[in-house]
């Protein structure tokens, strides 16, 4: 496959990658590394680990033609900021609401689509016709529904390896041979509720299976909570930019969202379905969002949860939380 | 006036209450001496020191008995409104209906530091899981479990999208524990691209039209749930009639800051001007009072600038304060350390600003609304400060940081950049939390070191750019 010149770097799950796509450009959801340390020395005491990272991963980035942030959460709000002092790189920061019940938002993010395909053309995007975003969006939702029938097969960490790879890459071979395997079945089932994972934080799903548990929720904003609703065939031929925008809009439930009573149905639905026994609710220091959810989620479910807060870049860090994670199978098995 | 104007304790405020008692001052129905308020346990009143003018006094009873002007709506039949997050806006459209109490349950942020934490708030955060990585606004989830500082409200409004997480995740916190809220979305404000409508808003900002148009129909939004729980209908009338009171108060704001911050001796205490400003984000729950407080406020600092009389130096250092703290005493320590305040940015620059009364009600709101600093970018935001750093001849900024808060962790360093781009003036960086204490040597070694290095410049030559 050729790829297209110009790549569009973001991270939000609000992004919808056809709409990149549709217009030309290659859309690379970035999963970021942890921030080298020497990187934005000045402050890093109330700055979110994953947000310091994607700064640093967006400045490294030198072959991506343009980055979308959006205004999901105050922090990557304020990257804008940041990115737009110190960074050549084309920005665009998409207001993508918190609420979500009145019709006013959700034209709002959809006229924000529109404003993000003006930007994406100003990039060298082509306007997309209704042909090419049918198409690109029939093309992610098959990658998507492959991931997602593939779960059961998967390692979780092969799991949230396969919806990064598609974020990055695009849609590309589908996994329909993972069924060859058998499904996977040892372990205690668990569910990993919380905002994105960085690379190195997927080493907590090893850790799970590891110590004899099984992932069978990725309710982490870069796992399957952050995967938007299947398209509607109907829906989607007859407006396709709509169908998109309710999918992703309406289809992707988060901590930022207001009220977040939709994140906690979705919740129930998926944890019964997949009889978890047990929740890890992943945080990083200085998320609010999803700290704040967790005293909730703590009262909300009969389940135990594990708190495990990271600050995503030191060696005691990892030990603390396989120790966490060890102790809480423990008591499970 | 006062014929000495001064900084004076608690304990002294009580001789000087006995005069001012014996010169047969007038006192409202919550007047009394200020030493009464520590039976109800403010205990941080003790370590403050206050301007000793009839006018501050009327300003700290207001103040301090806002919780019995609360009780007493209730009682009277009132409907009480928690607004929260927008810091100006919503309560202009509550007190334009006849039957309507607002309030910030955001204002909770101060109770402990006013009660030096004995209120146990802070504790009833944590056990709902809100430490203290968050901001100490996270005192209202206590506030509201205790249900002993207000009345719990008949309608809780909060405005989400451009604002800080801490406050969004603090109030979806007390909404899970059953307090229905009516949530409104401030979307971040940006620039009009080409080929769209631009709307000039106050403070310098600009924003599309169709923000402005989506901000209306959130207002519409509230307006109309109001009206439901009130059983009275807003008219256009009332409305304007509100916004007219409500730019009463911003007059006399802007005027009491302009004679504060620029006059050659500075006429009144920080203190009492940060209490001042906070008196325009909701009137404190009495609207007219408001006003006629700082209607004498604003007298005797025009006594005060007239006569040549003031409360400092005249080298006392000139300071630009970025944010609000959550120690009042720090407003205290800053005079202390030979500073005075030229010029603040407590996070509700549009609730100061003047409503325009030539637009239609609903539109001139969500214009303020939109022209919050903190709704749009940290750049927007620096240049209203050195727009104001240049109109107020503040020599330097400081720039206070809230622990915990979302948006400090990275605005401070573009406020920062911004103000030395545009000025050769020193900016300072310090964390206040709500109880400086253990810290208070760390804290005056800091604003003293700021203090010396502007005294250290050619103070004359340094004011040059203020021409320019």
């Amino acid at each position: 496959m050729t790829r297209p010149e110009t790549t569009i770097i973001y991270t939000c799950p609000y992004v919808p990658a056809e709409w990149i796509a549709a217009h030309g450009l290659h859309p690379c959801r970035v999963i970021p590394e942890t921030a080298d340390p020497a990187f934005l020395t000045a402050r890093t005491e109330g700055v979110c680990p994953y947000v310091r990272s994607f700064i640093c991963e967006v400045m490294k980035y030198k072959q991506a033609g343009g980055v979308v942030v959006t205004t999901v959460c105050d922090q990557m709000r304020r990257v804008f900021d940041i990115l737009v002092r110190n960074c050549d790189l084309p920005a665009f920061l998409m207001n993508v609401p918190n609420t979500w019940q009145s019709i006013a938002a959700q034209k709002l993010y959809i006229e924000e689509l529109k404003r993000l395909s003006r930007f994406l053309i100003r990039l060298g995007g082509m306007s997309p016709s209704t042909d090419v975003l049918i198409n690109k969006m029939l093309e992610y939702d098959k990658a998507r529904k492959s991931i997602l029938a593939a779960r059961e097969y998967l390692s979780a960490r092969q799991y949230a390896e396969a919806i990064a790879v598609l974020g990055r890459d695009g849609p590309g071979g589908l996994l329909n041979d993972a069924a060859r395997s058998g499904p996977l079945t040892a372990g205690v089932p668990l569910a990993i509720v919380g905002g994105p994972l960085m690379k190195r934080d997927l080493e907590i799903l090893g850790m799970v299976e590891e110590f004899g548990g099984r992932i069978v929720l990725d309710a982490t904003e870069t796992g399957e909570r952050g995967m938007c609703a299947p398209f509607n065939r109907r829906r989607l031929s007859d407006d396709p930019l709509m169908e998109l925008a309710s999918a992703y809009f309406g289809g992707i439930q988060d901590a930022s969202r207001r009220p977040d009573s939709e994140l906690y149905k979705w919740l129930k639905r998926q944890l019964v379905t997949r009889a978890a026994r047990g929740i890890v609710f992943h945080r990083y220091v200085w998320c609010d969002m999803w700290h704040a959810e967790l005293g909730r989620l703590k009262e909300w479910t009969d389940l135990p949860v594990l708190d495990i807060d990271t600050a995503g870049d030191n060696e005691t860090d990892r030990n603390r939380t396989e120790n966490r994670i060890l102790a809480f199978l423990e008591t499970l098995q | 006036m006062i014929e000495t104007p001064e900084r004076i304790t608690l304990e002294e405020w009580d001789q000087q209450y006995k005069l001012l008692q014996k010169a047969g001052i007038y006192q409202p129905d919550y007047g009394g001496p200020l030493s009464r308020h520590v039976e109800d346990g403010d205990q941080r009143l003790l370590k403050l020191q206050y301007d000793n003018s009839a006018a501050a006094l009327r300003l700290w009873n207001f103040l301090l008995t806002e919780e019995d002007r609360l009780h007493k709506a209730r009682a009277d039949g009132k409907k009480i409104i928690g607004t929260m997050k927008d810091l100006g806006t919503v309560p202009v459209m509550a007190y334009s209906f006849d039957n309507v109490v607002a309030f910030y349950p955001d204002g909770a942020w101060w109770i402990p530091c006013v009660m030096e934490l004995s209120a146990g708030l802070l504790e009833i955060a944590d056990s709902l899981g809100i430490d203290e990585s968050f901001c100490p606004v996270r005192a209202m989830l206590g506030a509201f479990v205790t249900g002993a500082h207000f009345p719990v409200p008949d309608m809780l409004i909060c405005s989400v999208g451009a604002t800080c997480d801490d406050f969004s995740a603090i109030a979806q916190r007390l909404n899970g524990l059953g307090h229905p809220i009516l949530w409104w979305e401030i979307p971040h404000r940006r620039r009009a691209e080409t080929g769209e409508a631009m709307v000039n808003l106050t403070g310098g900002f600009s924003a599309p039209e169709c923000q402005v148009e989506f901000v209306k129909s959130e207002l519409d939004r509230i307006k109309n749930a109001l009206e439901e729980l009130t059983g009275e209908q807003l008219n256009e009338e009332k409305l304007c009639a509100g916004i007219k009171e409500a730019n009463q108060v911003r007059r006399y704001l802007a005027e009491l800051r302009y004679l504060a911050f620029t006059a050659e001796l500075c006429p009144i205490p920080a203190l009492e001007m940060l209490v001042a400003e906070m008196l325009a984000i909701h009137f404190c729950s009495d609207r007219n009072e408001t006003i006629a407080v700082l209607k004498d406020l604003l007298d005797e600092v025009k006594a005060r600038v007239r006569t040549g009389k003031g409360i400092l130096d005249a080298d006392a250092v000139r300071i630009f304060w970025v944010n609000p703290v959550a120690d009042l005493q720090v407003m205290n320590l800053l005079e202390d350390c030979g500073g005075r305040i030229c010029g603040t940015e407590y996070l509700f620059t549009h609730a100061l600003d003047i409503i325009p009364e030539n637009l239609p009600p609903i539109e001139a709101l969500a214009q303020m609304a939109l022209a919050d600093p903190m709704a749009g970018s940290s750049a927007d935001r620096a240049q209203r400060i050195c727009t104001d750093i240049r109109r107020f001849g503040a020599e330097t900024v400081l720039i206070s940081r809230i622990p915990g808060a979302s948006h400090c962790a990275l605005e401070g360093e573009i406020i920062s950049q911004i103000i030395q781009e545009t000025f050769d003036i020193p900016v300072l960086e310090i964390e206040v939390p709500p109880v400086t204490d253990s810290m208070r040597p760390t804290v005056c070694t800091r604003l003293e070191a700021l203090v010396e290095t502007v005294k250290a410049r050619p103070r004359v030559k340094q004011r040059k750019w203020r021409k320019k």
